[in-house]
């Protein structure tokens, strides 16, 4: 395998590894906007917080003095409350580690597999910053000249979060039995840029809603809401919040993709029904087309599975043994089980699951490959979680959202 | 000690002299200007990195030495202490050593003096025989550092340089001109200054980082380069640093195409754009 140069940087005074971070897209002041992870650069189960990706659907909010944070609790409960973050670390706290991923991350990958569109590459930096740059834009681009961007990849990290479970907060304030609903409000603020979501779409042949200007909020199900493991969450990898990372508080909703961890928490609203929330009734969510009169919210992430090594762009691979590498995760649980292929699916065989497997974390796996005869390989790993889902399990939708699909590494043997 | 190159030297020894500027990539909004105080003012924590021309201009040094084993490459530079940084990574491009001048009479030094300073300094050095620096510092954007040095040692100068390649004692460059590139050739020793033309710069790798951690950096003060009080004089004078006002103006030209396309040259050569 022709080896990818390690490159070198100064850190804290020595010689060193240049540490991974994101792509990023800036604003006018130069303050990071988004931002895609080096997925392929990273080691181990946790992403550096540097490298963690990042998307905003609204404007990034001024930041808040953690001790002028407050958060207000109301709705159906027997005792509306205001919360300081004080308050909120009294509560039993909990630390979770999870992998977000945002609803669209390899959306290009669904045209690679039903169009035959080139496959979108994970370490092609020029797309990246292209993309991270058309993230500035908002200007409405045609479809056709959508169809000829770059794609989003990269918009996966996993990290440690430690907070307290919302349903100790709902507890707090007594939760009524008629709740149906928990809405979350960030105070991030601003008018949907309908150019991102056209370019998230992969088309822009079609009306979107415009809701004016509104705060990010979501509708948490009461279900998911009271599962211990969803939180309202001050810290990540080991520090308090990054302010681009949703400080002071966020919600962490393990499983369900990032546009359910509402950033930069004020508000927290218990309903009797599900509210009508711009960004799960007419964004993210799933359908055959824009006129599809059954469209439903996203929730739970598909079972998903990648090849980190090798890569279309290591090939060709010189004969002998090479380990084939890469991440998988699910929505509903933990990986049980990944197989590998490298006859284009005719056979698989079982790879090695590098403990830990938690439930909400992804799972590294590895797989040696003795590539003794010369030739064109198509290799492919699927992944099986603990409740026996088998990937793909997220059919094509109009919006592309929650990409599972089994996507191939071709390489060529010499 | 001489810089003249001998002509039967082997060796050869290139000097890119470089500079540390705030991040240009950084939004123009990262500054601000202190009027009173007649400077720009970048923001608290703004990263300070190696002026990218001056970058190239190390790269075409690491590329005429691929052509030429042996030759010797020193990045210099004129700045406080944390203009070490952008030695070490000159050094991690793949340079042989560095040379940091430092001193507090450098402080408020103009143009002139850092060039007085860098000519001291090559001096001071092994015999060079190729100087390089970028076209023009991305923060000042001067452009007289190249020139100046050149001027200061009576060697030949060669500007915008997309190329540059050492055939003997000459030196020949591919410039950036107007209508397109022309060749020049000079004798060695001779200044260049390099363009963005000559494409990106390379990326330092882990291996070239570390062994950059053991290449020497010498710190040089005015006294070690005997400059007088005289050639720490600055001989330019700041009179106003100001914010430009952007103003936009809008004419309708109205008429048939032909009256348009009239008007719309009249216009364009008063204001002296054709």
């Amino acid at each position: 395998m022709p080896k990818r140069e390690i490159e070198g940087d100064w850190v804290m005074g020595w010689p060193d590894r240049k540490r991974p971070a994101i792509i990023a897209g800036k604003d006018a002041q130069g303050r990071v906007i988004n931002g895609r992870a080096p997925i392929t650069e990273l080691e181990g189960l946790i992403t550096p917080t540097d490298a963690y990706y990042v998307v905003n659907q609204l404007e990034v909010p001024e930041p808040i003095h953690p001790d002028d944070w407050i958060l207000s609790v109301g709705g159906e409960v027997e005792r509306p409350i205001e919360l300081s973050l004080k308050d909120l670390q009294k509560l039993p706290g909990r630390t979770v580690r999870a992998v977000t991923e945002c609803a669209g991350n390899d959306a290009g990958y669904f045209d690679y597999l039903e169009r035959g569109v080139r496959k979108p590459s994970r370490i092609n930096q020029q797309d990246m910053q292209k993309r991270a740059a058309q993230r500035e834009q908002n200007a409405v681009p045609s479809t056709e000249e959508i169809g000829n961007e770059s794609t989003t990849t990269c918009a996966m990290s996993a990290g440690e979060f430690t907070g307290v479970p919302l349903a100790e907060v709902l507890k707090k304030c007594g939760l009524k039995s008629d709740a149906v609903a928990v809405r979350m409000e960030g105070f991030d603020r601003g008018q949907p840029d309908l150019a991102v979501q056209y370019r998230s779409v992969g088309r822009s042949d079609f009306k979107l809603v415009d809701p004016g200007v509104i705060n990010y909020e979501k509708g948490l199900p009461i279900a998911k809401a009271l599962h211990p493991d969803t939180l309202l969450a001050w810290s990540m990898n080991g520090e308090y919040l990054l302010h681009i990372h949703g400080a002071p508080v966020r919600a962490v909703v393990p499983g369900w993709s990032g546009n359910w961890w509402v950033k930069w928490l004020q508000k927290i609203d218990v309903l009797k029904h599900m509210p009508e929330c711009y960004y799960q009734k007419h964004y993210f969510v799933y359908g055959r087309s824009p006129d599809d009169p059954n469209k439903e919210m996203i929730t739970a992430m598909g079972v998903r599975c990648i090849i980190t090594d090798p890569l279309d762009e290591d090939s060709p691979l010189e004969r002998g043994a090479h380990k084939i590498r890469g991440l998988a995760w699910s929505g509903m649980g933990a990986i049980t089980r990944v197989e590998v292929s490298i006859d284009e699916g005719r056979t698989w065989t079982d790879a090695h699951l590098e403990e830990p497997c938690e439930r909400w974390l992804w799972v590294r796996w590895s797989h040696l490959w003795e590539a003794n005869a010369p030739g064109h390989y198509r290799i492919m790993a699927r992944a099986t979680d603990e409740t026996g889902r088998v990937q793909p399990q997220i059919p094509w939708n109009y919006q592309r959202k929650h990409f599972d699909g089994i996507v191939p590494t071709d390489v060529t043997v010499i | 000690m001489s810089s003249i190159r001998p002509r039967w030297r082997v060796v050869m020894h290139i000097v890119v002299c470089v500079k540390q500027v705030p991040d240009p990539e950084a939004a123009f909004s990262m500054f601000k200007v202190d009027e009173a105080a007649k400077r720009v003012v970048p923001a608290p924590g703004l990263a300070m990195v190696m002026s990218p021309f001056d970058e190239q201009a190390v790269e075409a040094a690491l590329r005429i030495r691929e052509q030429h084993a042996g030759a010797k490459i020193t990045v210099l530079t004129l700045g406080p202490e944390s203009a070490r940084n952008v030695l070490k990574h000159g050094l991690a491009m793949g340079a042989d050593e560095g040379v940091l001048i430092r001193d507090a009479v450098f402080d408020a030094a103009d143009g002139h003096v850092t060039v007085r300073a860098l000519v001291a300094a090559i001096k001071k050095m092994t015999a060079c025989d190729l100087v390089l620096a970028g076209r023009q510092a991305a923060d000042s954007d001067a452009g007289m550092v190249g020139a100046g040095i050149a001027e200061l040692l009576g060697w030949p100068a060669v500007t915008f340089a997309k190329d540059v390649q050492v055939h003997g004692a000459l030196l020949r460059v591919e410039r950036v001109v107007d209508e397109g590139t022309e060749i020049v050739e000079a004798d060695l020793p001779a200044v260049a200054t390099v363009s963005n033309e000559i494409g990106p710069a390379r990326t330092p790798n882990l291996r070239e980082t570390m062994r950059a951690a053991r290449k020497p950096i010498a710190v040089w003060t005015a006294a070690d380069l005997d400059l007088n009080a005289e050639a720490q004089r600055a001989r330019s004078r700041v009179e106003r640093v100001f914010m430009p006002v952007k103003q936009a103006q809008c004419a309708f030209i109205s008429g048939s195409a032909q009256e348009q396309a009239a008007a719309l040259a009249r216009e364009l050569r008063t204001a002296q754009l054709i």
